[in-house]
């Protein structure tokens, strides 16, 4: 219990000292899943809007293989990123692996379905009425994507949300195609799984504390700025 | 706007909903007149509105708008409404502005415009709330103030009344009337208010299972010797002389 209570303490004073390893690995993970939820935006969003609002043979299998790669283990999707992009693999002459460029490319890859899969469930329900009644209404192509974006724009938050929270919480996938590699492609959650094994806990306990931290901020500023917002329309 | 349907048919997982090949083949309504479309559940109606729409292909058969082919391209100035209405995430008035914005109308003539349907609907007090946090009546007004604000040719409309107070219906049917004498725009409308049918509208559809048993005059309803049609009416109707039909 002891090391426990010690460890709280030494992660707060490890905060609070601005480490400058620590604030690298803190930027680096940020950059990362950042990167990824953009990318995976940019893809998913449209992606899942198209799925949602299109009906063609297929859609319900289609649909079934979208939700099974929401929940895809980050860590077989790292061996198979780790597969494409090592020296011997078809990306191999590109010489990605082990750089924070293999991070991203594996988490936007873990976080695309997540993404997808939340817009394409909303587009399925609400964005064929609305893409009807904008028909109705004497939109064009053009206008009828930038209302179902408004109108989506709810749902492409959470989604974009979720899909962060997936990318910053992973350890599996970053792991295998990043290496752990110090002041390179350490993150946070490569960081406290090492610290964990060698017994440091204190600092592992620290780095969980800014994770959660960063977790908490992310889903403050969704709920105040846009999930309150819906909710409130919803009364 | 004069739309006409030639041998409809519309067939879903190998059931045919909507079967317009025998009996009222071709289907005319005229420009400027309101349009009822009646019958039990089920019968087809709302399948036919969505297809003369465009919202939904036929599995056979064409619609013509005034004469000219159009169920891959149905004319913009045709508008839908039913009593469910998807109103987007905004502003009442926001609302029943799109069709003008998207329309690349003035400021200016989109405040007159919006400000004269919020009045003529009762509907001005709420023009600032959201419109996902609507009643079913507000939602139904605002939804047929939208419909209307471009002007269309055509106003397709399923079930506008249902489930609202009788103050309102009466508003929402002034307005129809008054768009019809002074725009001649063509109103075709379902309903299950036969009273209502035979008040505002000038030629009735009696559809039954998807075929057509009867179109013609509203009168000519009254008359029809037909026995699902008259079984209809008389659940319906409690007296025939109850109600002001037109002759």
């Amino acid at each position: 219990m002891e090391y426990i209570i010690t460890g709280f303490v030494e992660a707060f004073r490890l905060i609070f000292s601005f480490d400058p390893e620590i604030m690298g690995i803190v930027f680096l993970s940020l950059y990362v899943s950042f990167s990824s939820t953009l990318y995976a935006t940019i893809i998913g969003v449209p992606l899942g809007i198209l799925l949602g609002i299109t009906n063609f043979r297929g859609k319900r299998i289609v649909s079934r293989f979208l939700y099974t790669f929401m929940s895809f283990p980050p860590v077989v999707i790292g061996l198979f990123t780790a597969l494409f992009l090592a020296r011997s693999g078809p990306f191999g002459q590109f010489q990605l692996m082990y750089t924070p460029s293999a991070m991203i490319i594996a988490q936007t890859i873990l976080v695309t379905p997540v993404v997808m899969g939340i817009v394409f469930n909303q587009a399925s329900t609400s964005g064929y009425n609305v893409v009807q009644t904008g028909k109705t209404l004497g939109a064009g192509k053009g206008h009828t994507l930038l209302l179902l974006i408004a109108e989506l724009k709810g749902t492409i938050m959470i989604a974009l949300v979720t899909g962060f929270g997936r990318a910053i919480s992973e350890v599996g996938a970053v792991m295998i195609v990043g290496g752990n590699i110090r002041g390179f492609t350490r993150v946070m959650t490569t960081f406290i799984a090492m610290n964990n094994n060698m017994g440091q806990y204190s600092t592992a306990i620290a780095m969980g504390i800014i994770l959660m931290t960063i977790s908490f901020i992310t889903n403050s500023i969704l709920y105040k700025y846009i999930i309150g917002d819906i909710n409130e329309y919803r009364d | 706007m004069n739309i006409e349907t030639k041998n409809l048919t519309k067939t879903y997982k190998d059931t045919r909903v909507l079967n317009l090949t025998q009996e009222c083949n071709a289907l005319f309504f005229e420009s400027g007149k309101i349009h009822g479309i009646i019958g039990p559940n089920g019968s087809g109606k709302t399948t036919l509105m969505k297809i003369m729409a465009g919202l939904i292909s036929p599995s056979d058969g064409d619609v013509l708008y005034d004469g000219r082919p159009g169920i891959n391209d149905v004319p913009k100035d045709i508008t839908y409404s039913s009593h469910r209405p998807t109103l987007f995430s905004r502003t009442v008035f926001e609302n029943i502005a799109y069709p003008l914005k998207i329309r690349k109308r003035s400021k200016a003539e989109i405040h007159t415009i919006v400000s004269e349907l919020l009045d003529e609907f009762k509907i001005s007090a709420i023009q600032t709330h959201n419109a996902k946090k609507l009643s079913g009546g507000e939602s139904q007004k605002t939804a047929m103030a939208r419909a209307l604000s471009f002007s269309p040719k055509v106003l397709f409309l399923d079930e506008p009344t249902a489930n609202i107070d009788p103050k309102s219906v009466k508003l929402m049917e002034a307005a129809l009337l008054k768009r019809k004498k002074s725009q001649g725009l063509t109103i075709i409308i379902i309903t299950h208010n036969l009273s209502q049918a035979f008040r505002i509208c000038d030629t009735l559809t009696f559809l039954n299972q998807g075929t057509c048993l009867y179109s013609g005059p509203s009168h000519g309803l009254i008359e029809s010797v037909d026995p699902i049609i008259h079984d209809f009416i008389s659940f319906n109707l409690l007296k025939k002389s109850d109600f002001p039909i037109k002759s």
